[in-house]
């Protein structure tokens, strides 16, 4: 069991430190999504690093269409890392859709959880007139699973971006083809679906521990009208507007987001 | 350098990792209908559709900043007037003189677009359609296992021969049923794939189709009996024949009104109402029963569809039976359509065939009076002719066949000789005279043709010129017109039915007899 999880998650652990700080990655992505922040918290903390089943390097064998079907059976992903690892007193720092499964994981789990920082959160997506703006109607999130149905005919060539500086090194390539985010179109398109089609705004009252929100200034996926009522409605927040922009402040923006985290739990340190 | 860039045919675009846009060239300006200065600087956010402003945020710049490079990523664009403009885009990210730039070049798709979305429709098709067959190989298998399950345990609890004479007898009454029921499942799948592959052919004369109707509510109304189902009836007696093959109309109405039967809860009530309407015969039946849903009312005749799925089907069948019946009202130039206002609210199924215009007031045969049911009619026909005195030799290289054969004739008082295969019965013809010869066509090494071409030259003349009758399993009118031209007078499909098999005998001894 215990090796089970830990390769199922395609589980990384490193940093020197004691208070571990789980990274979550988003929808689309992997893992590799922290490369650029993680190394200013190896020293402090303990770090640790998993894909969810069906994306980057985890279990494709593991992945159940009915488990993954909604954001729970991500979360219960989160806990059994956890679990795995007899993880407690954790920072969570989730983005995007993983904002909302760590706080359905701090919700069943609370004792866990320290707190959680989350990049780039959204509690729904759609729009829901006239009192709440998620940015988005159905029907482009029906679009943008077209968008990806036709992309992903052609994954392949995502997946094997060609290494034209190493063409004598073929070895490469294939570690990078290993290491790429959603493979299979059909879990990728639940993922989506499981993401997209979410509304978590009744959990929001019940999330038991301390959060940041991290919210960038134009992002794409989550206006800041989002942010503003994520704080209005999660208890014990912190919201901070980011000078970044986009939806990926860890890739675009990784020394802002070090700072603001690191900020962040310095004051609630010695607050 | 510029002006190459400029120029060339594809759209270029440098933005940063801040989405913020640095440059574009003059082709992707003219594709979106913007001047530079209302480009540069701005955020690439602006020039995406909501689905590729969200793809772009979680899988391209994703991949970009890790692997710096994406190649045949689809998008698309949005111009300034608003249109949706499918590009293919290639990017690389590099540093030039200190700046992270990310560089795309972009490639109009609009014919290809179209092409693609072609090729996935046809995908999803194809995808459903694989799907739905291998629901129908699930159902065909469970189908045809069900009846064999009695048949086989029936047959074992006969062997072992401890019943007494009130099971035995409901031992073969099982038996007989569930062959029938199989029978009439694979004549089903025959007739589908005659019709799918336009093999069908239509015996075609003046049909009455108030015989048709009433002879088809002979048929089902022990079922309707069984379940307390009324069948009601309005017909019009001089609606006017219509022109068609009375056995196909027939299976159309047993389809129909069995179908109704079966969807209706006891108690309830099958009208059917046959008049003329303009120069056509239309003929309603409407029930009580489960009714169709507004979604599945699309699909009633489409094969291999049941309103419900494999694993939770209520009712037994191939749903092949409204498909089969569809192509044969279409192939009689009528028309079939089917309505219901809604589940549990029964369902009509409407019915209209052209009118033969008639100028002879003297009728035609009234082909339809005596109807011909596949498989439905022999429960009381164990009453055979006789055959006494008639010699026959019968050929089947399978024993069971050849022993059925021999049970029934020989029941019928012929004398029967058996032949295992085509050297054998040469053999035998050289030992005795028999006055007919039953064979089998498919058989192994030599089959049913080569014998009769050998028959047919044999020096005796008595020999020579034997009544034959051919035996086969497949009822194409192929194989019956090659059965008739290698030598047989008669071509009979299988399964036999006893009392047709002696009435022919019967008949083809009488004649050379006269």
């Amino acid at each position: 069991m215990t090796r089970n999880i830990l390769a199922r998650n395609n589980v990384k652990v490193g940093g020197n430190g004691t208070q571990p700080m789980l990274f979550a990655h988003g929808f689309g992505c992997d893992q590799n999504m922290w490369r650029f922040v993680t190394p200013a918290f190896a020293d402090d903390y303990r770090i640790v690093l998993f894909d969810y089943v069906g994306s980057g390097k985890s279990d494709l064998q593991a992945y159940s269409a009915e488990r993954y079907g909604n954001l729970d059976g991500y979360a219960q992903d989160v806990l059994d890392v956890c679990a795995e690892l007899d993880l407690k007193d954790v920072i969570f720092v989730g983005h995007s859709v993983s904002s909302v499964v760590g706080m359905l994981a701090a919700i069943r789990e609370p004792e866990r959880f320290d707190r959680l920082i989350l990049v780039g959160p959204s509690p729904r997506y759609i729009n829901d007139p006239p009192a709440y703006v998620g940015g988005f109607d159905r029907s482009d999130i029906v679009e943008l699973l077209e968008v990806m149905e036709k992309n992903y005919i052609g994954w392949a060539n995502f997946l094997a971006p060609v290494v034209m500086k190493n063409p004598e090194r073929p070895e490469l390539t294939r570690e990078l083809e290993e290491s790429f985010c959603s493979t299979d179109p059909k879990i990728a398109r639940r993922f989506a679906e499981a993401t997209f089609f979410s509304d978590n705004r009744d959990d929001l009252s019940k999330v038991p521990v301390p959060s940041l929100i991290m919210q960038c200034s134009e992002d794409a996926l989550a206006p800041l009208e989002v942010g503003e009522y994520l704080y209005r409605h999660l208890p014990q927040s912190t919201l901070r507007v980011m000078r970044a922009t986009g939806h990926c402040p860890q890739m675009s923006h990784p020394e802002e987001t070090i700072r603001v985290i690191k900020e962040y739990l310095a004051a609630e340190r010695f607050a | 350098m510029d002006d190459l860039l400029n120029t060339a045919p594809c759209g270029f675009l440098s933005f940063t990792d801040d989405g913020r846009i640095v440059l574009v060239n003059a082709t992707l300006l003219d594709l979106l209908g913007y001047e530079r200065d209302e480009l540069q600087g701005r955020h690439l956010d602006s020039l995406l559709t909501v689905a590729s402003r969200i793809f772009y945020q979680t899988h391209l710049f994703p991949l970009l900043k890790l692997h710096d490079r994406v190649d045949e990523v689809y998008f698309s664009l949005r111009s300034k007037d608003g249109a949706e403009i499918p590009v293919l885009v290639n990017a690389v990210r590099r540093e030039r003189g200190g700046i992270v730039a990310n560089e795309c070049v972009l490639m109009h798709t609009r014919q290809r677009n179209l092409y693609e979305d072609e090729i996935l429709l046809a995908k999803r098709a194809a995808e459903e359609a694989t799907r739905a067959k291998d629901e129908f190989l699930a159902v065909v298998s469970h189908e045809l296992r069900t009846p064999l399950t009695a048949i086989l345990g029936w047959a074992r609890m006969l062997q072992i021969g401890k019943l007494d004479e009130r099971l035995t007898r409901r031992a073969l009454n099982a038996i007989e049923r569930n062959a029938e029921s199989q029978n009439q499942l694979i004549g089903d799948l025959l007739d589908f794939s005659r019709i799918i592959s336009g093999k069908i052919r239509l015996d075609v004369g003046s049909v009455e189709l108030v015989s048709v109707v009433e002879a088809s509510i002979d048929v089902v109304s022990p079922a309707a009996d069984a379940k307390g189902i009324r069948l009601q009836t309005v017909l019009d007696p001089k609606a006017g024949p219509v022109s068609g093959d009375p056995e196909r109309l027939q299976q159309v109405m047993w389809n129909l009104l069995s179908n109704a039967v079966k969807f209706t809860p006891k108690g309830g009530r099958v009208q059917v109402r046959l008049a003329r309407v303009d120069s056509s015969v239309e003929i309603t039946v409407s029930d009580t029963g489960e009714g169709i849903s507004a979604e599945f009312l699309p699909y009633v005749f489409e094969r291999f569809r049941q309103a419900d799925s494999a694993t939770t089907r209520r009712q037994a069948g191939l749903g092949l039976g409204m498909a089969i019946t569809k192509h044969l009202v279409e192939l009689h130039g009528g028309t079939i359509r089917a309505d219901s206002p809604g589940e549990g609210q029964g369902s009509t199924f409407i019915l209209r065939l052209p009118v033969m215009i008639v100028h002879n007031t003297e009728p035609f045969a009234d082909v339809a009076s005596e109807p011909q049911i596949p498989g439905v009619d022999y429960p009381q026909a164990m009453e055979l002719a006789r055959l006494d005195g008639i010699h026959v030799l019968v050929v089947d290289d399978e024993r069971d066949a050849r022993e059925l054969l021999t049970a029934i004739l020989t029941q019928s008082g012929a004398l029967v000789t058996a032949a295992a295969g085509v050297t054998d019965a040469l053999d035998k013809l050289r030992l005795v005279t028999p006055d007919l010869l039953v064979s089998d066509i498919e058989m192994a090494n030599e089959d049913g043709y080569t014998l009769i071409r050998k028959v047919r030259v044999l020096e005796e003349e008595r020999a020579r010129k034997i009544p034959a009758i051919a035996l086969t399993a497949h009822a194409r009118s192929s194989d019956r017109l090659r059965a008739l031209s290698e030598g047989y007078q008669m071509h009979m499909s299988k399964p036999i039915e006893p009392t047709e098999l002696v009435l022919a005998i019967a008949n083809l001894t009488d004649r050379e007899r006269a």
